[in-house]
């Protein structure tokens, strides 16, 4: 654990100008993830601004029907229970409520959750001497090591890791907004830019720019997102992250023909990944287990497994298979 | 409440309200003025030798008071002691000292200690240490270690390797049914709530006061003694509480030994919190096993071979070996022919040790598997093929069980679990669109003795205080040994006041292999007759007593509170009126500490069985236990509520075994990649459903004079092959290296 300032921001614009007038300054959210890390000995930034009492927790509604915005300081658990967001998002709901445990959801924020880092093993801890995104150039130690939970899809020779959130997932399909703020004042990210797929810099986890605020998140008004499911696969039955996770909404016409459909996928990849090739594959067919077993396949036919991961890839299709007969109310 | 009965009271827990209002206090949470803390730098290399140390930087950080490498370590007294079990040496099972070379010997070893005066000091200073390596190619599996077998004869002075009969032509008998399988258990590690820790205090430097959490107090104060070159009198332990321990603070780990030398050299208190991290490493785990049962059995199930062959791991400065075949196999079936085999080897992996139910866990897991498979090529019941192959005798020893009532257990657990209703054929029981599978194992776990003593104070207002330098891991000891003392002593169970986890007090063994309740029991017993003789002394002498002039032999405890004659009640004394005509105010009495008496003409051993239900996905197959029936024969359960919580507990930890629990390493490092609890995945909540506990049985006065064979580990075995068993029934697919996550499933 380095040695680190601690101060905390009264506003937006002061926490803003407080990031930029320092090297390796940090932003404290609700601190679940960033201490942890810190204690690893993983991140060492040497000021810390606690950004947790900022007036951003609100979650309301936006003017003309333009859907709601939910403040980055919102906790995960007040986002999960809030009205609104049961009512008309509930896929938000269940995926914020299927990831962590009570205790972490009451701490963490949605913008420390959208910065989340990955639970890659060797990422985690610098015991491990390879890891490309701690270390740039050090090698990726998950390649040939143990790499049971990582990514299948979109991934690099120089990174396998997967972001771990399930809030981003649902995210994905609700094709979120992120609201951000900088010295130059504020820009709009959607959740399909924002975070990055590895490349050769897996070190950069988003587009998010290191002098950036994330003030809040926006969710465009949708329908159809009331008939939505988020399935999260995991080894216990509850308090684990996802091994593959699959957020789903659809909409369909009276005689079963898919008129709308979102599907987006968890702990397959680096980033939540957004299913387009399975969704344009089921645009204007009828719902059947059969159909969504081909867009699953179509979805999946780039992925790729390691030694311990491979497993992934047939059950992100049966899992795609499971959330869509589910939201399309073909289960028993 | 007699003490002749199966099942004692359900006392509530006596330290429950310390518990729950914090107020009890752990060892790393007493205070000692001026204390500094101890942070440690770990190899993160499996093997090769330290060819510098940079310390200079951690030296200069404000606070820090010492750094110590094997460069300027001070010296260890003596050589540890091959030891293990529960005698009064001590335990290690790592017996290199730690920073005594320059050889790194397994991934995560301590190469550095830093002692500061703040946490954060330690940690940061820590962090700056550069260690230089000249790493060498490791041994990081079995496969690779092969060449290293070593077949040990014995462990804890019981033979390991097994010949009885002659197995191998019962195996080639061609009239006979037979399977063969292998069966994987991965590393596990204990994760305990309370992560092992040591204050340690020098009063002057011939004294040593260790606040430790440890299951021995008395272990720990005898290496410490010796490896530090101390009077015995002069190092005392203390541990009042223990937040879990599962055998993972049974013996001595290097970060105590540490924080003693840290302390010495930097002349302060040092407190030493292992982390959780390093709890996968510094504190032993179970570890991996590989076993391949070969079984053959005639055509209605008698069982004619059983042959146990297991591999496991130890490391390189390690002498822990998981005795698989011989704790299960071993004492198991009727058979005329059984064979067991055991081999160990070192490779560059961090110590293991006991962890609940060591051997027998596993190995009732590969046995009971292999059990299951053989009544499908049987096409028999599996409780039916148990029942035929119930061992009356000792399978190895030919003398005969005390107490066994096993066949009752399955009994009662398959009328509880409502088995007759079970569809044997696979696929074949459903739940909506959900697989659903009923499979059941045997339990079993020796009756362990060891010696303790205890010291009785009794005072005239009939209150009385008992000291034993026992243990209480979280287990319920406290409420248990004060309800021993109550019925023993004919004391109120509310003026009863168990004292324990102190070197100070008489000697109790380390709290392992299940056997606390019935050792230290039986000195309180043997205190507790002490007591009534010497009340009886007062007595006999006293005019006034109505047993004035009695022979001391006559006399003993009538009723609570009052000694009297034994075949004329009509004549006693109460206590508190001995005392006041003898003008005391209390009366002391201790045991002795003798080594437990022997019987060679049975066998002692406890028995259970479960059954349990598991439903399945058969899309997104994660096993999800829906229902689990335990019926135990433990001898007498002296507390019903701690008990069944014991059993609960053991079946929890059998359903993380089964389903989720796996410390997986780095094929390249050699260091293990699961260290935290987000990934170790115990079971939560959400996994374990309603425990059905049940007892049979009958006090096993044969065994000790409690009649109780203990219960701590039993929970734990026969439950992850019951679940495998389940899952096999429900999917037709037999996994046979655990944990059965989805991914096996598929
Ligand atoms: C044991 C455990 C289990 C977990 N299980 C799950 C799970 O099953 N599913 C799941 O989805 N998650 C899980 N999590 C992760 C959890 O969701 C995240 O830790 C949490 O969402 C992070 O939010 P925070 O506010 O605490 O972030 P912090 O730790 O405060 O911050 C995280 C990062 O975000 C940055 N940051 C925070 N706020 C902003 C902002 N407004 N603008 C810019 N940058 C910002 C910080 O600088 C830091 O780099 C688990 C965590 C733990 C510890
Ligand atoms: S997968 Fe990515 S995070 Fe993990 S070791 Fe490789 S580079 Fe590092």
């Amino acid at each position: 654990m380095n040695p680190f300032t601690y101060s905390r921001a009264a506003d937006a614009a002061e926490a803003v100008s407080a990031l930029s007038a320092k090297p390796h300054t940090k932003f404290l959210g609700g601190g679940t993830n960033l201490i942890d890390l810190m204690k690893m000995g993983v991140e060492t930034p040497a000021q810390l601004i606690d950004i947790g009492r900022l007036p951003m927790a609100q979650v309301e509604e936006l003017p003309d029907g333009k859907g709601i915005r939910i403040g980055a300081l919102a906790r995960n658990s007040d986002v999960a229970e809030h009205a609104l967001i049961q009512q008309r998002y509930p896929l938000l709901s269940q995926a914020l409520l299927a990831g962590a445990s009570p205790q972490l959801r009451n701490m963490a924020t949605v913008g420390g959750n959208l910065m989340q880092r990955t639970r890659c093993y060797y990422f985690y801890d610098p015991a491990f001497p390879q890891c490309n995104k701690r270390n740039p150039g050090s090698g990726c130690g998950a390649l040939k090591g143990y790499n049971r939970i990582h990514a299948i899809l979109g991934q690099s020779e120089q990174c396998i890791a997967t972001n771990p959130s399930d809030m981003n997932v649902a995210l994905a399909a609700l094709e979120a907004v992120i609201r951000v703020q900088g010295p130059k004042g504020e820009r709009e990210i959607p959740i399909a830019d924002f975070h990055r797929l590895p490349g050769t810099t897996p070190n950069v986890d988003t587009n998010l720019k290191e002098d950036e605020l994330i003030t809040a998140v926006d969710l465009p008004a949708m329908p159809f997102a009331t008939r939505s499911h988020y399935l999260k696969v995991r080894d216990r039955a509850s308090y684990a992250f996802a091994i593959v996770s699959v957020a789903a909404a659809i909409e369909m016409d009276a005689g079963k023909k898919i008129t709308a459909v979102r599907i987006a996928l968890g702990g397959v990849a680096h980033k939540p990944w957004r299913a387009k090739k399975a969704e344009q594959q089921l645009m204007g067919k009828d719902a059947d287990e059969k159909v969504f077993r081909a867009a699953a396949e179509a979805e999946l036919a780039a992925a790729k497994g390691y030694e311990h991961n491979s497993f992934k890839i047939e059950l992100a299709k049966r899992s795609i298979v499971r959330a869509l007969t589910t939201v399309a109310g073909m289960n028993s | 409440m007699s003490a002749t009965t199966l099942i004692g009271p359900a006392r509530s827990r006596v330290d429950g309200r310390l518990k729950v209002t914090g107020a009890a206090k752990y060892s790393v949470e007493f205070e000692v003025p001026k204390c500094a803390y101890g942070w440690t730098v770990e190899s993160n290399i499996a093997k090769g030798k330290i060819t510098a140390i940079e310390t200079k930087a951690a030296q200069a950080v404000p606070g820090v008071l010492a750094v110590l490498t094997h460069l300027n370590m001070p010296k260890f007294k003596e050589a540890p002691k091959k030891e293990g079990g529960g005698g009064g040496a001590g335990i290690r099972n790592e017996e290199r000292f730690p920073l005594s070379d320059d050889g790194v010997y397994y991934a995560g070893q301590y190469v550095a200690l830093v002692v500061a005066e703040t946490i954060e000091q330690a940690r940061h200073a820590a962090s700056l240490v550069r260690v230089s390596y000249a790493p060498e190619e490791p041994l990081l599996t079995m496969e690779a270690a092969v060449r290293k077998a070593d077949k040990p004869k014995k462990n804890n002075d019981t033979p390991v390797q097994i010949n009885k009969g002659d197995v191998a032509t019962a195996l080639k008998d061609a009239s006979l049914v037979k399977i063969e399988q292998t069966y994987i258990t991965p590393t596990e590690t204990h994760n305990p709530i309370e992560m092992s820790g040591t204050i340690a205090h020098w009063e002057d430097d011939q004294k040593l006061t260790l606040y430790d959490a440890t299951q021995f107090v008395k272990g720990v104060q005898n290496i410490l003694a010796r490896s530090l070159g101390l009077e015995l009198e002069n190092v005392r332990i203390i541990c009042p509480f223990v937040g879990g321990a599962f055998g993972c603070k049974g013996a001595v780990w290097m970060h105590v030994l540490l924080a003693a030398m840290g302390s010495k050299v930097a002349g302060v208190p040092v407190k030493m919190h292992v982390t959780r991290r390093n709890m996968f490493v510094g504190a032993g785990h179970r570890t991996p096993t590989r076993q391949t049962l070969s079984l053959a059995a005639t055509k209605d199930g008698k069982l004619q071979a059983i042959q146990h062959v297991s591999e496991t791991l130890t490391s390189p400065v390690g002498q822990f070996t998981e005795s698989c075949g011989s704790r299960s196999t071993g004492v198991m079936y009727e058979s005329p022919s059984i064979r067991v085999e055991e081999t160990v080897y070192p490779v560059n992996v961090s110590t293991p040790t006991f962890m609940r139910a060591p051997g027998e866990c596993p190995g009732t897991y590969a046995l009971e598997c292999a059990m299951d498979e053989l009544a499908i090529a049987l096409k028999m019941d599996p409780v039916a093929l148990r029942l035929a192959n119930h061992a009356d005798n000792h399978p190895t020893k030919n003398v005969p069980f005390s107490a066994k009532h096993l066949r009752e257990a399955y009994q009662l657990g398959a009328e509880k679990f409502g088995w007759s209703k079970r569809n044997p054929e696979l696929r074949s029981m459903r739940d909506g669109d959900l697989l659903v599978g009923w499979g059941m194992a045997t339990a079993t776990y020796p009756a362990h003795k060891m010696s303790a003593a205890a010291k009785v104070i009794l005072r005239a207002d009939n209150s009385a205080t008992v000291q034993c330098a026992t243990h209480d891991l979280g287990t319920g000891a406290y409420t248990a040994f004060t309800q021993i003392s109550s019925e023993q002593l004919g004391v109120p169970f509310e003026k009863v006041t168990f004292e324990l986890g102190k070197s100070d007090f008489p000697f109790g063994p380390v709290a392992g292999g299940s056997n606390s309740t019935g050792t230290v029991g039986t000195a309180i017993h043997e205190a507790a007759v002490l007591l009534h003789k010497a009340l009886a002394e007062l007595a006999v002498k006293d005019s006034k007593s109505p047993l004035y002039n009695t022979k001391i032999e006559e006399i003993g405890m009538v009723a609570e509170g009052r000694i009297g004659i034994v075949t004329d009640q009509t004549k006693s004394d109460s206590y508190a009126d001995i005392l006041k005509r003898a003008g005391r105010d209390s009366i002391e009495v201790q045991s002795e500490q003798k080594p437990p008496e022997e019987n060679k003409k049975q066998a002692f051993q406890s028995w259970g069985a479960h059954f349990c239900e598991v439903k399945i996905d058969p899309l997104l197959p994660r096993v999800q236990v829906t229902r689990v029936v335990s019926v135990m024969n433990c001898g007498r359960i002296v507390s019903a509520k701690t008990a069944r919580s014991q059993i609960m507990g053991g079946v929890t930890m059998g359903i993380g075994m089964a389903l989720t629990e796996e410390t997986s390493y780095d094929p390249a490092t050699g260091l293990p990649v699961i260290r935290n609890l987000a990934d170790y995945h115990v079971p939560t909540n959400a996994d374990v459903p309603e425990i059905d506990v049940s007892f049979v049985g009958e006090p096993d006065f044969a065994f000790n004079p409690i009649g109780a064979r203990g219960m701590g580990e039993i929970g734990i075995t026969g439950i992850a092959a019951a679940i495998a068993n389940a899952v096999y029934h429900a999917t037709g697919k037999r996994v046979r290296d655990l944990p059965i996550t989805p991914d096996k499933l598929i």
